[in-house]
């Protein structure tokens, strides 16, 4: 019993990460109907910026956080606005195309850049846990738990009470009444991709905490994002975090119960199931 | 010229099947390179060009043709034509297993579930004790570049040639008519699952037979080999910059840039790579048609081609 609440602390910690890493997939997809396939390589870059800001800089890597973020933003607006709105009307083919060749540019820049090294960032209190009813919680991971809820509820603000959020929400429901209504399009598109390029970073920069990071930790990341993001619904980043929460829990038993080789396989498992359920159903109004 | 058009075909894999003849053996052994990665992009073509259903996942396929021909020639000693047919049973019988359920997605939801098949083939075919595991089958070694050469060739030409059947039949006008709206088609009379998994089918035919090929040629296959994910790039984007949805764009697009990689590839580890994902994102915004497509638009309009195309399509 209490391996079984240890583990299912586990899965919970972890999934608020995955669920933030669905977030920044969901908002983007949902706005800019962009399944963004390099998602899961702005994650990757994500964690290698607050890496060096740990390693170079002596940031702590929470406080780094922001930074990182911001730089994350950055580099999406500017992806949104020089590119990615070249061919925002094209097929989707085309879109899907050209994020996943965004995602190879990404990888192999990285693997250049950066080798192939296995990377964690190591905070002095990486390794310490506090103990709750016999179960052990690391503070780290406590703490990545902590600010994707943080993340979640902060973005649900924002598109709920500002006046950016609501241009969001428009733009998502119908670009061309948006625009009638004075809504700049370009200006949405881009502070859309940056958000979700912001979370995306955040959620690999705690992903470097909890794990490790290398080059092609993407692939797998981007797939998972997409499920969290149809399990949790495109517009609620709520129901996304508890999206996260599911596939944490699921492979946190499968890695207890079958054979942690078998976490990867579960979780494709799951997408595919999520899948052929009718996503649209899940989706809610989609 | 237009007279002797249908001689130029021949013509071409004739002097393609001499160069065994007349060249070194490096060439050659690029030469089964080039030949069996056109033979993916083609088979690619017939799901992603003609149907447009974006699959990130025909590795699979060619890993698949790649541990059937491993497995029926080191584990049960199976002759090397009877382990292509194991591979390529392997690879359609994926195909018709994991297509029936998938293929009903569309667009992005297609997408990710090759995307993801693709990522965890290497992790489950690691599990498996006849496929060895983790570690990797060894097959029997046979030295002959020269046959390898030719098989390569003889399957991209039977592809090109299925291709080209496609292209004139029923079966490849409700194929591009799925691929232009997938509810008008099914409106019209089209089986559209049966098309798709046919489509499917066939492509993954092909991909594991170049597989069973290239397996017998390395003697040596692994997980991480045989399943590399960074195929899927390469067909894909091979195919994008000859011309998706064409018979001969794939073919153009692999030597092309089969050439290109070889010269990038000597330079630094990942410079291919990183040179292939710049190629589809350029190719994306600036030619969506192709080569073969670009060839006749700056015929007519010049430059203005290119500005045309992002004209269209931004926002």
């Amino acid at each position: 019993m209490q391996l079984f609440g240890q583990i299912l602390v586990n899965g919970i910690l972890l999934g608020g990460l995955y669920g933030l890493m669905g977030l920044g997939m969901g908002l983007v997809w949902g706005v800019l109907k962009i399944v963004n396939l390099a998602h899961g390589a702005l994650i990757m870059l994500g964690g290698y910026a607050l890496y060096f800001l740990y390693t170079k800089a002596g940031v702590d890597p929470f406080l780094g956080l922001p930074l990182a973020m911001l730089a994350m933003f950055v580099l999406g607006y500017l992806l949104q606005t020089l590119l990615l709105n070249l061919i925002v009307r094209s097929a989707q083919l085309n879109t899907l195309l050209l994020t996943f060749g965004l995602d190879v540019v990404f990888v192999y820049m990285a693997q250049l850049l950066f080798t192939a090294d296995f990377r964690t960032i190591n905070p002095p209190y990486a390794g310490k846990n506090i103990s709750l009813f016999g179960v052990t919680v690391p503070y780290a991971q406590l703490g990545a738990f902590g600010v994707a809820v943080l993340l979640a509820a902060l973005l649900y603000l924002v598109l709920d009470k500002t006046r950016t959020g609501r241009a969001i929400r428009a733009t998502a429901q119908n670009l061309v009444a948006a625009r009638l209504y004075g809504v700049n399009p370009k200006r949405i598109y881009a502070i859309t991709f940056g958000t979700g390029a912001a979370l995306a970073g955040a959620a690999g920069g705690l992903y470097g905490i909890v794990s490790q990071i290398t080059p092609y930790i993407g692939v797998t990341l981007t797939a998972k994002s997409f499920v969290i993001a149809i399990l949790g619904g495109l517009d609620k980043p709520l129901g996304v975090i508890g999206g996260g929460l599911v596939l944490g829990i699921a492979e946190a038993m499968a890695a207890l119960y079958l054979d942690p080789t078998y976490t990867d396989i579960i979780s494709f498992g799951l997408l595919v199931l999520v899948l052929i359920a009718r996503p649209a159903q899940l989706l809610g109004r989609a | 010229m237009n007279r002797f058009r249908w001689l130029v075909l021949p013509v071409a894999a004739g002097a393609l099947a001499a160069v065994p003849w007349v060249t070194s053996d490096t060439i050659v052994q690029y030469g089964i390179n080039a030949l069996l990665v056109a033979t993916l992009a083609q088979s690619w073509n017939i799901i992603g060009g003609f149907s447009g259903y974006p699959s990130f996942g025909n590795s699979v396929f060619y890993g698949l043709g790649t541990y059937g021909t491993a497995i029926a020639m080191a584990q049960l000693h199976w002759s090397f034509g009877s382990g292509l047919v194991f591979g390529a049973v392997l690879g359609v019988a994926c195909a018709l297993l994991f297509g029936i359920p998938i293929l009903r997605l569309r667009g992005p939801y297609f997408a990710i579930a090759t995307l993801g098949l693709a990522a965890v083939m290497s992790a489950i075919i690691a599990t498996v004790e006849i496929a060895g595991k983790n570690i990797g089958l060894i097959l029997p070694l046979f030295r002959g570049d020269t046959l390898f050469y030719e098989l390569s060739l003889i399957l991209l030409v039977a592809a090109t040639a299925t291709v080209a059947w496609i292209a004139r039949s029923r079966f490849g006008v409700g194929l591009v008519a799925i691929r232009e709206d997938e509810d008008a088609a099914q409106v019209m009379g089209i089986n559209t699952t049966m098309y798709k998994v046919a489509a499917l089918t066939v492509a993954a035919f092909f991909s594991a037979l170049a597989g069973g090929i290239h397996a017998y040629w390395i003697t040596f296959i692994d997980p991480a080999s045989a399943f590399d994910p960074s195929l899927n790039v390469r067909m894909v984007i091979m195919t994008l910059f000859g011309g998706p949805g064409t018979v001969l764009g794939p073919v153009l697009g692999a030597f092309v840039l089969s050439a290109v990689s070889e010269v990038l590839a000597s330079q630094a580890t990942g410079v291919a790579s990183l040179f292939y994902g710049i190629v589809i994102v350029a190719a994306v915004v600036f030619m969506p048609k192709g080569l073969l497509d670009v060839v006749q638009g700056f015929r007519e309009s010049r430059w203005r081609y290119f500005t045309d195309n992002i004209r269209r399509y931004r926002l």
